[in-house]
């Protein structure tokens, strides 16, 4: 691997990553839901500073989103009910998708949908309208804010496979399948995942919560539950990350709750290869060019050469593993 | 503008939306009223504490519309935030201007950076005793406004009742909205706006996003 040297003539360090074939500038993706199509943040944020952008989730038809209340701050996080707005698959690779052609990082189209036909469908339509930084795909089987949507999916391990095995039959790009944490163990999803040839797994999605209004007796948000996401979750996801991480071999992205480098490097010690910033994007929507500067800093200073040397690093007394800990 | 409460985030986490209140120099001022924890540790900032400010964000009100020629300012308690300004480019423009300004009582009204202003308090310690809106339909009636267009900011009851008597007169109407709001800058969709029937029929828009619609809205175009 090449090294090159900083002004100072220390080694910079490498923040490349291979995904599959596909080579990322560093890490650290935005998440699907936090960066929109690109447009939106880049008056604030360098989008080319990111390893890649994780678009809205995109649909067969347009979805209006569910009413308002969407949102909800909770403790060190937040609720949301989008229900998955979008403008459709016909708009997306007309618009979005040129528009973020122009910049050098790789996408990754975040597909969501209500039967294994409208993935793959859309999956399609946009391999059929790809430009050159088109990475490949995350399957959204994890939305817990819809009724007849991709939950059904993330829930059951044999649709979850099922689902996989097709999709994958329709791209050679990366088919990355998100997950979801609303289940007793993510263990046997991420295996689904690896039999049914996905290229990586990404968790968690949000979690299902709730918060009431004590005057009124009612829900705060207009679906009664939605998802939890930002610095509250991040333990959780970092359990996660760990469990699937030996539950699999598959490639791991980390998210949940990451809004500093310090966050990041927890999810690579834990077993991620990437990580994506989420929630923290609409407090400062340059957060992930943030975490991918705090990285390399923390890198030259740990005097560690490539960032993939942090992978699966976590210290386990030998012990404390043997007891499947 | 979208403000942290604090340097850094977690507890709380979310920045909250602010009008501009008046602008001088290189100086920016908001006003707040204590609500909940972020408006909280906000109004307990001390002189000289840096504050982490994202804007100005959103669209402005669209003063330049030439369908009116007296500009009528409907605020209600807090939602004389957005009104100094709009009021310094009516004064600059020569626009004639009234103000209808309706509060709680006469202790809550902030009286700076306003012009021609009717006062109408809910407990009668000012002004007209009654809602702004009564007033100002007692105005409309006389005939005294020519060609008046409202402008309203407050309590979305108010606005509602803005919204019909727009209607109800045939007058230009804008309203500006607050809404739950997590980044202010179109993307996480958390601030939508319900759009009327025939403002559907057209666009196919179910919602608008008070964030980068808005705040400001044609009050025939949206549902309060």
């Amino acid at each position: 691997m090449n090294t090159t040297l900083n002004t100072n003539g220390e080694v910079k360090p490498n923040l490349h990553v291979k995904l599959g074939n596909v080579e990322f500038k560093n890490p650290v993706l935005v998440a699907s839901g936090t960066f929109g199509y690109g447009a939106e943040a880049k008056q604030f944020c360098d989008i080319e500073g990111l390893g890649g952008v994780v678009t809205k989730s995109v649909s067969w038809k347009p979805r209006m989103g569910n009413s308002p209340r969407r949102i909800v701050e909770t403790a060190s996080g937040m609720l949301n009910s989008i229900g998955l707005a979008n403008v459709g698959v016909d708009t997306f690779v007309k618009e979005k998708l040129p528009y973020l052609a122009k910049f050098d990082t790789k996408i990754i189209a975040n597909i969501a949908a209500s039967s294994m036909e409208e993935y793959r469908d859309v999956l399609e339509k946009i391999e059929a309208n790809a430009v050159p930084n088109l990475a490949g795909y995350e399957i959204n089987i994890s939305c817990p804010n819809v009724k007849d949507g991709g939950l059904s999916f993330g829930t059951n391990v044999e649709r979850t496979e099922e689902l996989t095995t097709l999709l994958r039959a329709s791209t050679d790009r990366l088919l990355i399948i998100k997950l979801t944490p609303n289940v007793t163990s993510v263990a046997p999803f991420a295996q689904a995942c690896e039999r049914a040839g996905a290229d990586a797994i990404s968790l968690i999605n949000t979690l299902v919560g709730m918060s009431i209004d004590i005057y009124t007796h009612e829900p705060r948000l207009n679906t009664v539950t939605g998802g939890l996401s930002g610095p509250a979750i991040k333990p959780i996801a970092l359990a996660q990350v760990y469990q699937a991480r030996k539950a699999c071999s598959l490639p791991i992205i980390g998210i949940g709750g990451i809004v500093s480098a310090e966050d990041a490097i927890e999810f690579f010690i834990a077993g991620a290869t990437m990580v994506q910033v989420g929630t923290a994007n609409f407090v400062y929507p340059d957060a992930g060019v943030r975490v991918a500067a705090g990285l390399e800093k923390y890198l030259q200073q740990q005097k560690i050469a490539e960032v993939t040397e942090l992978v699966n690093t976590l210290r386990v007394k030998a012990e404390l593993k043997a007891a499947g800990w | 503008m979208n403000i942290l409460p604090k340097a850094g985030f977690s507890d709380p986490m979310l920045r909250r939306p602010f009008s501009v209140y008046w602008t001088q120099g290189d100086e920016a001022e908001i006003i707040i009223q204590e609500h909940g924890r972020g408006t909280g540790i906000l109004a307990n900032t001390r002189e000289g504490e840096i504050l982490d400010v994202l804007g100005p964000l959103g669209r402005p009100w669209m003063f330049d519309s030439a369908d009116y020629m007296t500009a009528v300012l409907l605020i209600g308690g807090v939602g004389v935030a957005s009104m100094p300004l709009l009021t310094r480019k009516f004064e600059l423009d020569e626009v004639p201007l009234h103000t209808f300004y309706g509060a709680r009582t006469s202790s809550l009204i902030a009286r700076d950076h306003l012009a021609n202003v009717h006062i109408a308090t809910d407990d009668g310690s000012e002004g007209f005793h009654g809602s702004n809106v009564m007033l100002l339909r007692s105005y409309l009636e006389s005939g005294k406004l020519e060609s008046p267009k409202i402008f309203a900011c407050g309590p979305t009851g108010m606005m509602r009742a803005a919204q019909s008597l727009a209607a109800e007169f045939s007058i230009p109407c804008e309203v500006s909205l607050e809404t739950e709001m997590a980044c202010g800058i179109g993307i996480c969709q958390g601030c939508p706006v319900r759009t009327e029937e025939s403002v559907f029929a057209v666009t196919g828009r179910r919602y608008r996003l008070a964030c980068t619609d808005g705040p400001s809205f044609k009050a025939e175009e949206i549902v309060l």
